[in-house]
């Protein structure tokens, strides 16, 4: 059993000691802003680095670590005149990072240089071996970024997730994020009063306002997915085998599963959304109970069978 | 914790320093720290210390100290150990660093500390609103990265079955990674959160890429464009209300009213369930047995209603 603060602690030690012996010293502010440091912190790791050193462990063994006149000083401790080399994960964590940034349509020609450099070090085909797709369709991204960084209030006309009607409405943008390979944008809408996430792929057009909104000290966390209401549509659904993608797609309860077959509850705010779904599935679905969702189901179906006379 | 972090960097400067090999013994007698603990005891924290040192990054490797590989002791090449220099610019760091904050990977940053150790972050200026999720899973993904850099064979359950991997290459798609790698069966994408008991290869360099490789070819974009039926273009009409949409699924410019959209499709049974994601406002035009594969797929679902 291995600590991760004691291994994030260690690792910044030893980045910080080659750094501090390059520049021989170093402003505390600076260490402090690079390496994401409190001063109590850094005090900390230079008493540490003080009584650490080479066997025998005397006056002369040790390593050199203080604070003189707001700088940072190290020495005797040629040993550590280059910080450890990048583990798997934190070179996968900042290519992917690099890659995500510039799959945004946020990339800059420094980022992508950067990008190219540190490949080169840790994984040399990393153009054709590794990808990350965050493909923003839109093209609202950016302009949801700028917004939230001007704190400008945006318009929006907006198709929603559980519902499928559009609507129009004015936002004040907080944060842009992706997470499970979508963007949303974050922020108080002024329809509902209250803080809403939005996908962005489902903003049909977007206009950024003048208008400027003040943005709160403290910003709730963002809510992804869908959240249960009182209005809700329920029905149960049987899935195939081959209709499990399901599961990972929608926010679904599974009532029991059984080699032969899986039985869902699935809830959304109209009865939509799960009559599509139960088209799309054919005979790998079937509807247990929902009476909304048979009607809608009976309607969308009778309509596409004219069109398809 | 403190008495960890003494303890370890007392450790690492003994192998940094030590010309030859060390065993076990010697270092319990010579690092401080280790001294005054029961055989037990020192044990458990040793083999604590070195799992430290191997999430550090540090290459802590057992060697043979002669020639009949009897007598073994621990050492770190201060070459290997040594990240090797990027060379990036003051604004190439500045971006990475930006980037880094943004990303998270298994719930945590793991770009920053990558950028801690090639030299901490640069002065950004200002709020930066863009995040990043890419999912859970980092020890694993850790694994299959180095595997893939490394070209080791990699072994693994999927599914119950036990799988052995060639891997070529890796993809964060529709919020999943995936693995792409060679089999007996030809080239394969696994989904990595499905990957259970990953056994990794000793031998690095054991096998060659195909050339021309790329793994956005590998990973397929659209459901109906992985699959083994033979290829037909298919003519759909999409309703205004939704037409904005559905060309933004498929990359289309966004059209003023409705859209008609030709796709090639080698998997009819994807394709017809994406058409009737769109309910009543798509329609395929051609050919006749897609037509009839939707006519029919909806006739069955309300036989079964």
């Amino acid at each position: 059993m291995t600590s991760s603060r004691t291994v994030t602690r260690l690792s910044r030690i030893l980045a910080l000691i080659p750094y501090v012996l390059d520049q021989q010293a170093v402003d505390v502010s600076e260490i402090m802003e690079r390496f994401g440091y409190t001063e109590e912190q850094l005090t900390r790791d230079l008493n540490t680095i003080f009584v650490c050193g080479l066997p025998g462990y005397g006056p002369g063994d040790l390593m050199e670590a203080y604070i003189d006149e707001d700088e940072v000083i190290i020495d005797a401790a040629d040993f550590f005149s280059k910080a450890p080399r990048l583990t798997p994960i934190e070179a996968l964590g900042l290519l992917a990072s690099g890659m995500t940034v510039i799959g945004s349509g946020e990339g800059s020609p420094a980022l992508e240089a950067a990008v190219r450099k540190l490949s080169k070090v840790v994984m040399p085909d990393a153009d054709t071996s590794l990808a990350v797709d965050v493909l923003d369709q839109s093209r609202h991204v950016g302009s949801l970024r700028d917004a939230a960084a001007a704190n400008q209030i945006v318009h929006i006309v907006y198709r929603s997730v559980g519902k499928e009607e559009t609507t129009e409405r004015d936002i004040e943008p907080w944060s842009v994020f992706v997470t499970m390979g979508r963007w949303y944008v974050y922020g108080h809408c002024r329809l509902v009063d209250g803080p809403r996430t939005f996908r962005v792929d489902r903003i049909k057009e977007l206009k950024v306002l003048a208008d400027v909104f003040e943005r709160p000290d403290e910003i709730p966390t963002p809510g992804v997915g869908y959240s249960p209401s009182k209005d809700d549509v329920t029905c149960v659904i049987d899935l195939a085998p081959e209709a499990l993608w399901v599961l990972e797609y929608y926010p679904v309860d599974v009532v029991r599963e059984s080699p032969k077959g899986t039985r869902i509850r699935f809830h959304s705010p109209d009865a939509e959304v799960p009559a599509r779904l139960l088209l799309r599935l054919g005979a790998h679905g079937r509807l247990v109970d929902g009476p909304e969702v048979a009607v809608r189901i009976e309607a969308i179906g009778q309509a596409l069978l004219s069109r398809y006379q | 914790m403190q008495n960890v972090v003494e303890r370890v960097l007392n450790l690492l400067i003994y192998l940094l320093e030590s010309p030859n090999p060390v065993d076990s013994n010697e270092i319990r007698n010579t690092v401080h720290g280790y001294a005054d603990q029961s055989d037990e005891a020192f044990h458990r924290m040793f083999e604590r210390d070195k799992q430290v040192l191997r999430r550090l990054g540090v290459p802590l490797k057992l060697e043979a100290r002669d020639v009949w590989e009897i007598d073994e002791g621990y050492t770190v090449d201060p070459d290997e150990y040594a990240i090797p220099d990027p060379k990036l610019t003051q604004e190439e760091r500045l971006a990475l660093s930006v980037a880094a904050r943004m990303v998270r990977l298994g719930g945590t940053e793991v770009g920053v500390g990558a950028i801690i150790k090639l030299g901490g972050m640069e002065r950004g200026d200002g709020l930066e609103p863009l995040r990043a999720d890419l999912g859970e899973g980092a020890e694993i993904l850790g694994e299959l990265f180095a595997a893939i850099s490394e070209r080791r064979k990699v072994r693994f359950s999927y599914r119950g079955h036990i799988r052995p991997v060639e891997p070529y290459g890796m993809a964060h798609r529709r919020g999943h990674w995936y693995l792409v790698g060679n089999t007996s069966d030809g080239e394969r994408m696994y989904r990595v959160d499905r990957i259970d008991a990953l056994e990794v290869g000793e031998k690095a360099d054991i096998f060659t890429k195909p050339k021309g490789f790329d793994i956005r070819k590998s990973v397929d974009s659209q459901p109906w464009e992985a699959g083994t039926d033979p290829e037909v273009e298919a003519k759909v009409r999409f309703d205004s209300d939704v037409a904005w949409w559905a060309a933004r699924s498929l990359g289309l410019q966004e059209p003023k009213k409705e859209l008609t959209a030709t796709v090639a499709v080698v998997n009819r049974e994807a394709f017809v369930g994406w058409v009737l994601s769109f309910g009543d406002a798509a329609e395929v035009i051609e050919p006749p047995e897609l037509r009839q594969a939707v006519a029919k797929r909806v006739e069955e679902t309300l036989a079964r209603l």
